[in-house]
């Protein structure tokens, strides 16, 4: 083991720094503000610190480690340009504050990230403000609770959505003040029109659905619910979480949404980092760009005078909208992240399409694999598709229902199983409506042979008994971790000597 | 050609083996009606190389602070991040994993977040510390929301809290987002004309949920008054403050003068300026709040063997369990970024971070001493300390100085009339630990110049 506070008597100092342009002495302090004792950080010399750290990533598993088709997430390649792009001075030494004309660049870059999200969604506006999809959510919610509040039509309480959507949904339109209504989706986590049709009525303001759905499945259905919802007068947010899907294909306008979410770290590449940082911008229609937070760029042909700081002959200008909602975060959004997604749109352009077609046909091979290799090693019957359809989209479900009830073995000892054969498991018991629930999400930047391999494995895993697979992970840093116990003896930090 | 799909030229042979004999069978599930039929209105894919000579010349055309004189500040500052945090941050098993659902094969990053919550606990004088929330701002608001959770039961000023009024409108603005949902109100504490907090007024926070505060405010004012909040407003309502984590190697921690909760912008601490994001939000607090607090919390556990082991844990709070219910929507966080906070805090150790606490304030220092000397120019809040920034009375409005310092290649600072529309002749300066000595008498000297100026800039 490296333990950071292991160096905590230690008397290392990892960099040394310039002198102060005035002594401790000279820095005068309000008494009461002293501080008494410095925080018991520990010290490390540089080398002792890169291996610690060096240490701990060689514990964790990132899809430069192996195949990562953890379902919902988009575990796809990030190029390693994007990562030298964003430290260029341009992006990473600028402050939010600096006028304009220090930022046209940037600004450039946003303005064609609006402009193509727009075109990829079929959404009059786009905002680069919020920096997670979740954040993405709040945000457009807030947007169309304030459309209503404008309107007077104030009635408006509910957001509806259905059992098998992200968290997230219910907990973004919570945070906002609206009241929860669930509906039950059908089998195959398909939206039940009349289940929508009987809660619909002026008291909801929006109704929040992703498509494809968290079962990897088109939503045939998604047209007529929104003019169910629209002739209720409500608003249809789409969660763009399983954007990949569909790009250059359809998109939410054409689908009848008002407002979407992208999560720009899935769809275009920003490193997940091991829970962020992320991109959530946000798109909408005509009737809502009006309560849009900034930042949004707005551009115009230079004027004189203006050459010595443009790009291209254009004048890229911060624009709020009149009736906007503020802020959600402080800045610019995860600028950062933009650039880096920029990065990554301009590897495609047009061939955005390519990309999404790809994710689904991997997806398709990748069931049509496991399916293939069970049957060949007669182990077809431990699982079954999680949902009953001809074509998946950019992942699909199995449930390992039967394998549990055959021989006792669950998706998570499958899962821990895949651990001990090199591979990240994909999502296990979600969605809930499907039972022993495993997703899997491949996306576009998985080779036929390295899906083949995984299947093969996965296959293995299958053939385990059941007892040796209870005790998976075996190969792994840890072995199975005591969640419970975690929960129960609660250590949140480390403890120093005497406490 | 997109470079970045293995299975280009494979798809025939794939589609085949599935029983299709296009990519379009792929998607014949998709209604006629909502297909698009045209291609994307998009230009052609570009190559890495003319990707990256592109993001050079339009990132070229930013003016980088570090290539010209910068005094702007007013929450994002201007920092050294040692460069073995950019190489071991990059490393693929940190960049390229997510949340760690699957706790054997992240235990690397499990691990570096546990040491990150101690690491911020010890800064802040709190036992309790999430894995970060998106900025100081978001983290701010969530406070705002988790004390009224926690407190409103026994308030008798229910669903209120109340900030200061210093607080800058777009932080405010935040706030007010994340709160109106659960019908807060958020009322204002006043401020003396030294740019103190007005103690008088805290007094009517008594029985609220929460006082929000900060240390140093948003005027750079290290406010010694601040220490006496707890004792006015009692137990039942809490004391949030937000800081600048790098004057905590001077200043005391808020956990040892009452602070219940203490949020803040971490980015001085790992994380370049970048634009405003990605950075990371603090939050840490105390034990009354762990279980209604927004946020990813890393536990330490034992694995079957009995092993030390490392996993999420209090999940229950968060949307993927709770749904609607939940503290927070939070999902994706700022990890990475908070682990560029741990490597820069594990470089600095104790000593390095009092260290650079005194550069920052010797800096400021020096700073004001210089402007001060300016004829016709005057530093209202003089008599205070000062950490990173303080307020500059100009004889004539902050942006026509501003417009001048431009001109001569200075960010000389933030008009504050962007903030506080009656004070149009406030200029924030600000200065870290990179600012040198010749660059204050290089701002004096042209504010000194500006200041005899008749005509406006412009």
């Amino acid at each position: 083991m490296s333990r950071l506070f292991d160096f905590a008597g230690g008397t290392g100092m990892g960099y040394s720094q310039p002198e102060p342009l005035l002594p401790k002495t000279s820095i005068a302090l309000p008494p009461s503000l002293s501080r008494k004792e410095l925080p018991r950080w520990p010290r490390l010399s540089e080398p002792e610190m890169v291996r610690h750290y060096t240490w701990l990533s060689r514990r964790n598993f990132g899809i430069d480690t192996g195949f990562y088709p953890l379902g919902s997430c988009t575990m796809k390649h990030n190029p390693r340009v994007n990562e030298v792009i964003a430290q260029l001075p341009g992006i990473a030494d600028i402050h939010p504050h600096q006028p304009e004309h220090h930022l046209q660049g940037l600004l450039s870059i946003f303005h064609e990230m609006q402009h193509m999200l727009a075109i990829c969604s079929g959404m009059d506006a786009v905002t680069l403000q919020p920096v997670a999809g979740a954040q993405g959510e709040f945000t457009a919610v807030r947007c169309v609770q304030e459309y209503f509040r404008n309107r007077g039509e104030t009635q408006r309480t509910k957001v509806i959505v259905p059992d098998s959507a992200h968290g997230t949904n219910p907990a973004s339109a919570a945070m906002a003040g609206y009241d929860i209504v669930e509906i039950p989706s059908l089998e195959n986590g398909r939206i039940d029109l009349d289940a929508l049709r009987a809660v619909i009525d002026d008291t909801v303001a929006l109704m929040m659905i992703t498509n494809p759905n968290t079962l990897g499945l088109f939503e045939t259905d998604v047209p007529e619910a929104a003019e169910i919802v629209h002739a209720a007068g409500g608003q249809m947010y789409y969660d763009g979480a399983n954007f990949n899907a569909i790009l250059g294909r359809t998109s939410p306008g054409l689908m009848g949404f008002d407002a979407v979410h992208f999560n720009l770290h899935k769809t275009f590449s920003q490193p997940h980092g091991g829970g962020g940082p992320g991109s959530g911008p946000i798109g909408v229609k005509s009737h809502l760009a009006d309560f849009l937070p900034s930042p949004i760029v707005k551009k115009r042909p230079i004027a004189s005078g203006e050459e010595q700081f443009a790009v291209d002959d254009m004048w890229y200008s911060w624009y709020v909208p009149q009736h906007t909602i503020g802020k959600v975060q402080q800045w610019h959004g995860n600028a950062g992240a933009v650039v880096r997604c920029w990065a990554y749109y301009r590897r495609y352009g047009y061939g955005l399409k390519d990309m999404s077609e790809h994710a689904v046909l991997n997806a398709n091979y990748l069931r049509h694999a496991l399916h293939r290799e069970a049957a060949l090693a007669g182990v077809s019957h431990m699982f079954v598709d999680g949902a009953d359809a001809e074509v998946a989209k950019h992942e699909f479900t199995l449930s390992l229902q039967p394998a549990k009830e055959a021989v006792g073995v669950s998706a998570m000892d499958v899962a821990k199983g895949l651990l001990d054969m090199g591979y990240m498991a994909p999502t296990v018991y979600f969605p809930l409506v499907v039972p022993e629930c495993m997703m899997f999400e491949p996306t576009e930047t998985e080779s036929r042979d390295t899906l083949d391999k995984f299947a093969k494995d996965f296959v293995k895993v299958l053939q385990i008994d059941a007892e040796t697979l209870h005790a998976a992970p075996i190969t792994t840093p840890v072995r199975r971790v005591d969640e419970v116990y975690a929960a129960r003896n609660l250590c949140l930090k480390h403890p120093f000597d005497e406490e | 050609m997109v470079d970045q799909l293995p299975n280009r030229g494979l798809e025939l042979e794939m589609l085949h083996e599935m029983g299709f004999s296009s990519i379009d069978d792929l998607f014949s599930d998709l209604p006629e009606h909502v297909r698009m039929n045209e291609p994307l209105p998009l230009p052609p894919p570009q190559s890495e190389e003319e990707i990256i000579a592109d993001a050079r010349r339009l990132l070229g055309a930013n003016r980088a602070m570090g290539d010209v004189v910068s005094f702007i500040g007013a929450g994002i500052y201007r920092n050294y991040v040692p460069s073995s945090v950019f190489q071991l941050v990059t490393r693929g098993e940190f960049l390229t994993s997510y949340t760690p659902y699957q706790p054997e094969v992240s235990q690397g990053m499990l691990q570096a977040m546990w040491e990150f919550q101690t690491l911020i606990s010890e800064l802040v004088g709190l036992p309790i510390a999430n894995l970060s929330l998106y900025d100081g701002s978001t983290a701010a608001a969530e406070a705002l929301t988790c004390v009224v959770r926690v407190h409103n039961r026994k308030a008798t000023q229910k669903d209120t809290v109340y900030i200061s009024e210093l607080v800058p409108p777009d932080r405010m603005s935040v706030m007010y987002n994340y709160c109106q949902g659960a019908g807060i109100t958020l009322k204002i504490l006043k401020h003396n004309s030294d740019g103190t907090l007005d103690l008088a007024s805290v007094k009517d926070a008594e029985g609220s949920c929460g006082v929000y505060v900060e240390q140093p405010n948003p005027l750079g004012i290290l406010d010694g008054g601040l220490t006496q909040i707890k004792e006015i407003i009692g137990e039942n309502t809490a004391l949030i403050v937000g800081i600048q984590p790098v004057s905590l190697g001077l200043v005391e921690a808020p956990g040892n003068y009452g602070a219940d909760i203490v949020v803040g912008e971490g980015q001085p601490l790992g994380s370049p300026p970048t634009g405003g994001g990605p950075i990371y939000g603090i939050f840490a607090c105390s034990n009354p709040y762990l279980r209604l607090m927004p946020g990813r919390i890393v536990g330490k556990s034992i694995d079957v063997d009995g092993k030390e082991a490392y996993c999420l844990t209090l999940s229950t709070r968060e949307q993927h369990i709770r749904r609607h219910r939940a503290t927070s929507n939070i999902c994706t966080n700022e990890t990475l970024i908070a682990l560029m906070g741990a490597m820069h805090m594990s470089l600095l150790g104790p000593e390095g971070l009092e260290h650079l606490a005194i550069r920052n304030m010797a800096a400021c220092t020096i700073a004001k001493q210089k402007l001060s000397e300016i004829a016709g120019i005057s530093l209202p809040h003089v008599a205070s300390s000062h950490f990173n920034e303080f307020v500059v009375e100009l004889p004539k409005s902050a942006a026509d100085c501003l417009n001048y310092l431009d001109s001569v290649g200075i960010i000389g600072g933030f008009d504050l009339s962007r903030w506080y529309p009656n004070h149009s002749n406030w200029l924030l300066v600000s200065v870290t630990d990179q600012t040198k000595a010749a660059e204050i008498e290089l701002l004096a000297a042209h504010i000194a110049v500006w200041s005899t100026l008749k005509e406006a800039v412009i």
